[in-house]
């Protein structure tokens, strides 16, 4: 601790003396260190799985490589590390980790704590119920008396409890924390339904035995916008919050991971705004210095990660085993109707 | 009943185990072996095999064992793990009267360093070793560092208790000897690991950073050790008070007496309660996984969430209990050679 408050001293008298950019101390710390702490889930498959050689892999985990990318000009230099869920929020607050990429639902009273800061949602979900087919129910108002299986202790239980209430529903619980051996419960009879995000539903699903033989409910009971987390550093912050919308801005001209490098050898023929994205003296470059970050941020981002329909399409797309559709969702950009939304660069 | 009853009942009996046992080890040869895809088989033949997919062992083996930790550094906990079974087997043995014969002296002094050095081999940062922070500190490694520090460690915590309870002379030591004891075993572990986890880093100083191995370690320590003292204490409570007072009449003093008449014998008689007590003890290690440190249990569910192989739950779980039945198998059987030859 004595040692990391020195390179701090250290850090803000150098930028102080050479009149270099001011950053926060979060920032700071990243580039004098060279290596941005990740909190992830250890086990949300799709979202954050060690692979099998022990580095996480998935949705979420990109986006701390993202952040890598952007800041230190290197994904690799994201210090992924997997935490349980209630660990992950204190972690930040003590200041042991810069960010959390751990579908954690931005809420009001979570955003009002002085110690984390709730920086952009890089993911909507929402609560639903899987039922089987043969229950014969075929919108969730007809769940009156059901037996749910969800998770002990977790948000599901209390937004349960607030649909079932409001319709003075009566319903029963199946309170089972593991998640196999919760799944194992539904499968085998022992509840009627199964409450979960409509994201982890969809994945669920395909572990039965017979898939076809399970539906999942038309209705969303709860909005999970999952969102990324910070230690509160206003340049820290921005510059997540940005490349993030690098990635979607990206995905909105087209450019991706694979052609990245083609389009910037040809930026005079490309348009105006893809010009701002990757030219060394478009906005980006621009923005990279006020923020101090490397001038080809918005390249290194878009290179080593993706933009954001190359992470969907990597973890959770139709290539992969949960083969979920991101057209007409609420993760699409706006203009195919979700709720992405790529904020000007320029 | 009739002695023949009685024969035909017990003939009966155990044909129905018989019949009983060959059908379960038929049921797990086929799983296995019979209906299994085998090792170098592929993923996409195991989602509609009936058996053990093995290509699921031999893609996750290393995930399941070493966690998250830097892949090209796995020989470091590997050396680690391989250090403290090679402690334990030998002690083990040694305990069972078989093949080593060290003093007891030897013994500590591998003990000490072989613990030293698996830390430095885990944590890394000296000796050109690149620093691991605790948090990829995962599987096996993680277990036997807990279960293995915590019971050494509890082991002297915990005699010293049953001293104090037993033979101190202040009622103030002996009575907060009881209370700390009895209280700690009124508690379940699991809130205990909870406290160690959540409420003790309020207690230090915020510059104090406690990192969460070594906070559950400190916990685990504390709690083994009332357990410890209990089985000491009834130790103690066995050797006739006869055997004090003729040492003291010898003109030992009550350090001495304890250490060299009382102790000896209260530990043998002790020993087959301690031994069930590190038996639980150590089982009770994969409780850590609450609080986030990933020992193997953890690490076999992380195997399993891998989105490919998420079907192989059994796979991964039926080879974490084979490890733990192959560990506290040899533990019972160190257990019952010493019940042998003490009888002896």
């Amino acid at each position: 601790m004595a040692r990391r408050n020195l390179n701090w001293m250290v850090g803000a008298v150098a930028t102080l003396m050479c009149g270099h950019v001011i950053a926060g101390p979060v920032m700071d710390e990243v580039k004098s260190k060279g290596s941005l702490v990740c909190l992830v889930s250890p086990n949300a498959p799709g979202f954050s799985v060690p692979d099998s050689q022990g580095v996480f892999q998935g949705f979420n985990a990109d986006f701390c490589r993202m952040a890598a990318a952007a800041i230190l000009g290197d994904a690799s230099k994201a210090d992924i590390r997997g935490v349980g869920f209630s660990d992950s929020l204190k972690t930040i607050v003590a200041r042991q980790a810069h960010l959390a990429s751990r579908s954690i639902t931005s809420t009001g009273t979570r955003d009002a704590d002085p110690g984390v800061s709730f920086v952009v949602t890089s993911f909507f979900d929402g609560q639903g119920f899987m039922v089987p087919k043969s229950l014969g129910v075929k919108n969730a108002s007809q769940l009156n008396g059901a037996t749910v299986c969800a998770e002990e202790g977790s948000t599901t239980l209390l937004n349960i409890a607030d649909y079932f209430g409001d319709r003075g529903m009566q319903y029963r619980v199946e309170n089972i924390a593991d998640k196999t051996a919760r799944l194992a419960a539904f499968f085998s009879g022992k509840c009627d339904v199964y409450a979960s995000d409509v994201t982890a539903l969809t994945s669920d699903r395909l572990l039965a035995t017979e898939p076809a033989a399970y539906q999942i409910l038309p209705e969303v009971i709860s909005a999970e916008p999952l969102t990324l987390v910070s230690q509160p550093d206003a340049a820290f912050e921005k510059a997540v919050y940005w490349a993030f919308q690098v990635m979607l801005n990206a995905e909105q001209f087209g450019v991706n991971q694979a052609n990245v490098d083609q389009v910037v050898a040809s930026l005079a023929t490309q348009p105006k705004g893809v010009a701002r994205l990757f030219a060394k003296d478009g906005a980006t470059a621009d923005m990279g210095q006020k923020l101090g970050l490397p001038t080809d941020w918005a390249y290194q981002v878009i290179k080593q990660v993706g933009n954001y329909n190359d992470v969907f399409e990597r973890h959770l797309g139709a290539s992969t085993a949960f083969g979920m559709q991101r057209a007409g969702g609420v993760n699409a950009l706006v203009r195919d109707g979700g709720l992405m939304y790529p904020y000007p660069i320029r | 009943m009739t002695w023949r009853a009685a024969y035909f009942r017990d003939r009966l009996l155990n044909g129905i185990g018989l019949v009983a046992l060959v059908w379960i080890l038929w049921w797990a040869f086929d799983w296995l072996i019979v209906s299994a895809i085998g090792w170098g088989g592929d993923r996409a033949s195991c989602l509609n095999a009936t058996g053990a997919c093995w290509p699921f062992w031999a893609e996750k083996w290393r995930l399941m064992l070493f966690g998250t930790y830097p892949f090209e550094s796995h020989w470091r906990p590997m050396a680690a793990s391989l250090i403290l079974l090679t402690l334990v087997g030998v002690t083990g043995c040694q305990c069972a009267r078989v093949i080593f014969r060290f003093s007891v002296r030897t013994l500590s002094v591998f003990w000490v360093l072989g613990c030293i050095v698996s830390v430095i081999l885990m944590a890394g940062g000296i000796f050109g070793l690149s620093p691991v922070p605790t948090t990829r500190w995962n599987g096996l490694p993680v277990l036997l560092l807990l279960a293995i520090l915590s019971l050494i460690l509890a082991l002297p915590l915990g005699i010293g208790l049953a001293i104090a309870r037993v033979k101190s002379q202040s009622a103030v030591i002996r009575i907060a000897a009881a209370i700390f004891v009895d209280g700690m075993r009124a508690i379940p572990m699991v809130s205990v690991l909870f406290v160690g986890i959540f409420v003790l880093p309020l207690v230090f100083p915020r510059q104090v950073n406690l990192d969460p191995m070594w906070s559950t370690l400190l916990v685990l320590i504390v709690f083994h050790a009332a357990y410890v003292a209990e089985d000491v204490r009834a130790g103690l409570e066995s050797v006739p008070a006869g055997q004090s007072d003729a040492a003291l009449a010898l003109g030992l003093t009550r350090m001495q007496v304890i250490r060299h008449v009382v102790l000896p014998q209260a530990l043998t008689q002790a020993l087959p309660a301690l031994l069930n007590t590190i038996i639980g003890a150590y089982k009770d290690t994969s409780l850590v996984l609450i609080l986030g440190l990933f020992d193997l249990v953890a690490t076999a569910r992380m195997a399993f969430s891998d989105p490919l192989w998420q079907r192989q739950a059994l796979e991964a779980y039926v080879l974490v209990g084979l490890w733990f039945f192959v560990s506290c198998r040899f533990l019972s059987w160190v257990g019952r050679r010493i019940d042998q030859s003490s009888v002896r």
